[in-house]
Order: structure tokens, then sequence, then C-alpha cells
């Protein structure tokens, strides 16, 4: 209980810190507002769109073999804790598991996935 | 109380340093009044904010990002009785931290509504599937070494024989993939200047802006700070007391990142997805397996 406030109070103490540096500087320096100022970085001629339209996005193979490996890693943490003490009974278990997670990571590369789409 | 004075100054002088060879690192010369010439001149710089911007990304996303850096730095310890927060899953927590860095710097490339900052928003979000795996897999097999989350008992687990040593493999996954996470050289294509003009930064000024590249000390700090806990045996050292070890690994771990990252050409995203789904997750499974058998020996 006492690590979560003192982690809590290192938080607030940070958001506090950068508190302090936004009040100084806010009275230190003002923003002139002029015609053009706030146009974001094109190099020299704006997009037609807003940004925020639909990208691409060429990663989406890779995303989702990220997921079945993130969700794995969830018990390989608590199984590295005990580790030792089951011996090669855990080994084998995670092996198994780990083994069937490759295999898959084996057929995506088979079928092209690791392969900009 | 004094040692954390102590520990307090040394952490500013590590981070002073860290700036100061960086920014020799990008203009080969030193200038060891730069880190104060750099924040005065952040800090009157005029606030610009683009037109058309998300209010809450925007001013959410550098408090996010340092406060992951800081929350990250809190769970590592200096020295045997010198630690801020002594939790037992600090190796999830850091790794949590971590995570956050990810959304802050998605966040910071959405927010200004500016293509740059968007492409390189998503480009970190493409290096975040490929760094990901290995560096949770390098502090598992870690874990496994100590039978324990509690960092003090990973660093206690190398007394005899360092992490480094015992399982290389490791090693060079976490160092790879602490580059990717802190957007340092070899893979600095979501932030890099030359190809998309600072890009998730390139829409944020003044007190933002700083925000973010003190943030962005401290996480190289708080990297090279684990790699030194959880590979080079934290406090472990002879003669010296362990503080002052752990300070000097820190140190000679933050200044490699610099020097390694200058000898590579910078990788494409999809170039470093591809190779760490194709040889960097399946290493990290053989290094699991490696210290796996080696503790069954």
């Amino acid at each position: 209980m006492q690590e979560y406030i003192i982690l809590f109070l290192i938080l607030f103490f940070t958001v506090a810190f950068i508190g302090c540096l936004y009040l100084a500087k806010k009275a230190m320096v003002k923003t002139k507002n002029e015609p053009g100022k706030n146009i974001p970085f094109e190099s020299g001629h704006l997009h037609k769109k807003p940004v925020w339209g639909r990208y691409h996005i060429h990663y989406y193979g890779y995303a989702l073999l990220f997921l079945a490996f993130d969700m794995e890693m969830a018990y390989m943490y608590p199984w590295a804790v005990v580790y030792k003490k089951l011996g090669i009974a855990a080994l084998l278990d995670m092996g198994v598991f780990l083994l069937i997670l490759f295999l898959g990571l084996l057929y995506t590369w088979s079928q092209g996935g690791l392969r900009r789409q | 109380m004094m040692m954390w004075i102590l520990i307090l100054c040394l952490f500013c002088v590590s981070i002073y340093a860290i700036s100061v060879v960086e920014h020799w690192s990008i203009y080969r010369h030193w200038d060891f009044m730069y880190p104060f010439s750099a924040f005065a001149s952040s800090f009157v710089q005029e606030d610009v904010k683009p037109r058309m911007h998300d209010r809450t990304f925007l001013q959410t996303a550098p408090i996010l990002f340092i406060v992951a850096a800081v929350l990250s730095v809190s769970v590592l310890p200096f020295a045997k009785e010198f630690i801020l927060v002594k939790l037992g899953t600090a190796a999830l927590f850091i790794n949590a931290a971590f995570a956050y860095i990810m959304v802050s710097m998605v966040l910071a490339g959405w927010a200004p509504n500016g293509l740059y900052s968007m492409v390189g928003g998503w480009r970190f979000l493409g290096q975040l599937i490929a760094y990901s795996m290995p560096i949770v897999m390098a502090i598992t097999s870690t874990v496994m070494r100590a039978e324990s989350m509690d960092m003090t008992e990973i660093v206690k687990s190398q007394y005899e024989l360092w992490n480094i040593i015992y399982q290389p493999l490791g090693f060079i996954l976490f160092y790879l993939a602490s580059l990717a996470l802190a957007f340092l050289p070899p893979f600095d294509i979501p932030n890099s200047l030359g190809e998309l003009s600072g890009g998730v930064f390139s829409e944020y000024t003044g007190k933002k802006l700083l925000i973010f590249r003190i943030g962005r000390l401290i996480l190289i700090f708080s990297l090279a700070l684990a790699t030194a806990n959880l590979f080079l045996g934290g406090w472990f050292g002879p003669f010296l007391p362990g503080f002052v070890w752990i300070f000097l690994k820190t140190g000679a771990v933050a200044i490699s990142y610099f020097f390694f990252g200058r000898l590579m050409p910078r990788l494409r995203h999809d170039h470093s997805l591809e190779w760490s789904w194709k040889y960097g997750t399946p290493l990290a499974l053989i290094n699991i397996l490696w210290v796996g058998i080696l503790l069954l020996l």
C-alpha cells in the first residue's frame, strides 16, 4: 500500500513540476496571433482534406501476430517466477504452448505475412 | 537522507551528461553549456498551437510521456537499499510504463492534425510492434533466473555472474529494443529531422517540446538504468560503493547508445518489423529456452 502512495506522490510531483513550468512560461511569454502562423508544417503546400482521415496501416498483419504473442506474455510472467521451483514440468508446459504460437509465426511467414502488405 | 541528495545530484549530472553527449553525437563538437541554452531557448519560445488541433491530446501527450519515463525510473534500484518504490512486480511495472511511451507518442502524432506528425505517430506504432516482443521476453528471462519480479532480487541473482554473460542474447535484444523504444538513431524514423522534419514533434513548440525533450532524456536514462540493473549486475562491483557503480554503468550504457547509433544506417519501419519478427522474436524465445535449460542443470 505504502509503495503505491509513493508512486502516486511521484506522479503528483512530476505533474506539479510541469504545472510550475507552464505557469512561469505563461507569465513570461505571450503568443502573437498572426495569419498563417498556426498552419501545420507541410513543405509549402497544404493538404486538401483533414489529416484525420483514413490511413492505410501497412502492418496490420504484424499487429494480429503481436496480439497473440502479447496475450502469451501475460502468462509468461507468473510462469517465469515459479519456473525454477517446478523444474522440467514447467519447461515442457510452456514449451508446448510456445511451440504452438511459434508454429503460428512460421505459418504466417510461409504465407508471406511477414512482408509489407 | 544525505545519500538521497547525493543520488539526486548524480541523477541530474547524468541527465546533463546524456544531453551533452547527444549534442556531440549530432554536431561533433563539445558544447558544455548546450543543455542550459537549449532549456532557455525552448522556455522562451512561442507556444504555437496548430489550427484544428485536438485539444485534449495536445495537452496530455507531453505530460503522459514524462510521467511514464519518471515512473519507470522510480521502480529501478540505485543501490542496495536505495530504491524509490520497492514493488513486488517491478519487472512488469517498467514494461507497463514503457507501453505508455507508445501511447503518448501516438497521441502526440494525432493531436496537431499535421501530416508529418501523423505519419510519425503511425510509424512509432509500427516500431512498437517490432520492438515490444524482444524487450518483454528479455526481461522475462531475467525474471526466470531471479525467481522474482522484484528488481532488487533480479540484481541479487547476478551476484556471481552478470546476466550479460549468462544470457548474452537477451542483452543484445534488450539493447536494440531499448534503442527502438527511445527512438535513437538507427530506429529514429518516427522523429527523424531529415526524413519527416521532426516527425511526431514537428508541430510542437515551446513548453510542450521542452517537456518532450526532458522526458526523452529521462527515458534514455531510465532505459540505461534498466539495462544496468537487468544485465550488468546493478550495484555489484569491486572497490567503489554501489551507487557509484550503478551510475558508472548507466552512464556507459547511455553514452554507448549514441555511439552505436551513429554507426548504422537508419532502418525503415517495415524492415525493422520484418527483421524483428523473423529473427528477433525467435531469438528471444531461444534465449528463454537457453536460460530454462541452464537453470535446470
